[in-house]
């Protein structure tokens, strides 16, 4: 019989395989029964053994040394299964600043495919997951994980933000426009939301898909100072979306500037790659072009 | 706010203590063992209840200990998010309690330099980082690195230039992470620029100009500037101007021309601030 074979990132499997394994803290009873146990038998012996007290005192030593090693290579074991699982999520970190797509998937798959050691882990994961689903476009997918994490997880508020702002990406990249532009609400209620430099990035991208140019040409400039502070480079994304807004108002020199500016800090292949909309000006405007050779 | 001195006074006491505080319990232990193996009357029982004692006792200082180190841990996403009074009070109350755990102690102390760092209070920042890299780390050489990197770079703002060159020459024999790569390179962009090395910074500029794409904005700015001045020093004017326009891109180059006066030379008509004049080359 043939097996099925496994979807690449299937979100079902990964958010039960992954979930974490809740253990009894037995520790501390095991600790008191062998404590306990090694009164008792000290107590037994000595009684009977009254000629050898020495016997009775190198038995318990021996108890006792081989509660504490077997405590401390318990601890140790549990932190280095812990620690094998940080350092698999800083690489996934790594991985997906270096763009190399293919390879974070591929270790979220790993990591997610067994049950996680801690609960902010598996947190951590789940929002790199969304993250690589939706480089792949597979924005309904990054959506499931996202409502995921927000419906399962008390979240710190800038983490809350940054998934709901990664949900309602996705839900504009999927055209679900009426749940993206009540996810957008909710951001602007939320409490880091007001000043936030990406909120302010998906009103553009939502005012550039229902067609409100104008009101996403004048986002972009009301908030310039925080959407440069906190989007970095990303701010790039800023300038091809209010590029493609100009080229819609027929004001090719503006899009042409703005188009120069998003290609200096981001490559056009990459934010084409982001943005269908983005996509079309492909060949219209010149991108800036990176010095060649040496300097 | 506790002071640079009095947290590392602190510190290095309650590493003495803690040591003192170990030895106490084994002490304890072996006598407990003994008592309970010899002729004593009751001395069975007066043994065991001093092992039991000393079990319990380890116990509940570890767990306690562990505790108090997640919550200093979480100090790190508080000094992120800026939220500096919480962290404060979080290190303190770390650095102020009691641990068996020297792992306790020593990620107080660097976050607290991390903190000052974040204030911009370099100085005490540098001094607690110098303090902590003195220690004997063990298990804990991992924070190392990060420290080394905080103090090289508190180092350079004070003009330590020797101090800051010491520390990133051993981050060089360290395997660094992609983020703490990024972080040495802008620290170095930053120490070669205020020594005139443009030929050093201009070496692999395409690598470095990737890695600043995953700096922090200001921090990226700082360092592509850094990147168009050794270029225009050294006569590659296309490659220069299309930084300088990256730059101005992500941030005013006035509060550029703020940090560092060296960079005043990429826009003449900013007057730098500080006194944060280029160096000569060492």
């Amino acid at each position: 019989m043939e097996t099925p074979k496994q979807q690449f990132l299937d979100v079902d499997r990964l958010l039960e395989s992954s979930e974490v394994q809740t253990r009894g803290n037995y520790l501390p009873l095991i600790f008191g029964v062998v404590v306990l146990l090694t009164f008792m038998v000290g107590q037994a012996l000595a009684d009977a053994m009254q000629a050898s007290p020495g016997v009775v005192t190198a038995l318990k030593l021996a108890v006792m040394t081989g509660v504490l090693i077997g405590v401390s290579s318990f601890s140790v074991s549990s932190l280095r299964r812990y620690q094998r699982q940080q350092l698999l999520l800083q690489s996934i970190d790594e991985l997906m600043h270096l763009r190399r797509w293919p390879e974070a998937g591929t270790s979220l798959e790993r990591l997610l495919s067994r049950p996680a050691r801690l609960p902010q882990v598996r947190v951590q994961a789940l929002i790199y997951l969304g993250g690589v689903l939706s480089r792949y476009h597979r924005y309904t997918d990054a959506i499931r994980v996202y409502e995921y994490v927000l419906e399962q997880v008390r979240l710190d508020a800038p983490t809350d933000l940054s998934i709901r702002i990664g949900r309602a990406m996705a839900m504009l990249h999927e055209d679900h426009l009426v749940d993206a532009d009540r996810a957008i609400s909710e951001l602007r209620r939320h409490p880091a939301g007001g000043a936030s430099g990406a909120v302010a990035l998906v009103e553009i991208y939502r005012d550039v898909k229902t067609g409100h140019m104008d009101d996403a040409i004048r986002l972009a400039i009301e908030k310039r100072d925080p959407i440069r502070l906190q989007l970095g480079h990303r701010c790039g994304d800023v300038h091809a979306l209010v590029a493609r807004a100009y080229d819609v108002l027929n004001q090719p020199e503006a899009a042409q500037q703005s188009y120069r500016a998003a290609t200096l800090l981001q490559p056009e292949v990459e934010l084409q790659r982001r943005y269908a909309e983005v996509a079309r000006l492909a060949g219209k405007y010149a991108p800036a072009q990176q010095p060649q050779g040496d300097a | 706010m506790i002071s640079a001195d009095h947290a590392i006074a602190r510190f290095r006491r309650d590493l003495a203590l803690g040591i003192f505080a170990r030895a106490l319990l084994l002490v304890t232990a072996v006598g407990g063992v003994v008592i309970s193996g010899s002729r004593v009357p009751s001395g069975n029982m007066i043994g065991s209840a001093l092992m039991i004692a000393v079990m319990i006792a380890w116990l509940a200082l570890n767990r306690r200990a562990a505790r108090r180190s997640r919550q200093v841990a979480d100090a790190s996403s508080l000094i992120a998010a800026g939220r500096f009074e919480e962290a404060e009070k979080e290190i303190e109350l770390g650095l102020r309690e009691f641990s068996l755990a020297r792992t306790v102690k020593l990620v107080g102390l660097h976050h607290l330099a991390l903190l000052r760092h974040a204030e911009r209070r370099y100085g005490e920042s540098a001094i607690l980082c110098r303090t902590l890299l003195n220690q004997r780390l063990g298990t804990m050489g991992n924070i190392a690195r990060p420290t080394r990197l905080i103090m090289a770079d508190a180092l350079l703002e004070t003009a330590d230039l020797t101090g800051a060159y010491a520390a990133i020459t051993a981050l060089y024999q360290e395997k660094l992470s992609l983020i703490e790569a990024v972080q040495l390179q802008s620290i170095q962009l930053d120490y070669l620029s205020q020594i005139g090395a443009w030929d050093a910074m201009i070496s692999g500029w395409r690598e470095k100009v990737d890695m600043t794409e995953i700096m922090p904005t200001e921090v990226s700015a700082r360092s592509q500037a850094c990147l168009a001045l050794a270029a225009k020093k050294l006569g590659g004017t296309t490659l220069s101007t299309w930084l300088v326009s990256r730059v101005e891109l992500l941030i005013d180059p006035a509060r550029l021309v703020a940090q560092r006066g060296v960079l005043a030379e990429l826009w003449p008509g900013q007057l730098p601030v500080s006194g944060n004049a280029p160096a000569e080359p060492a």
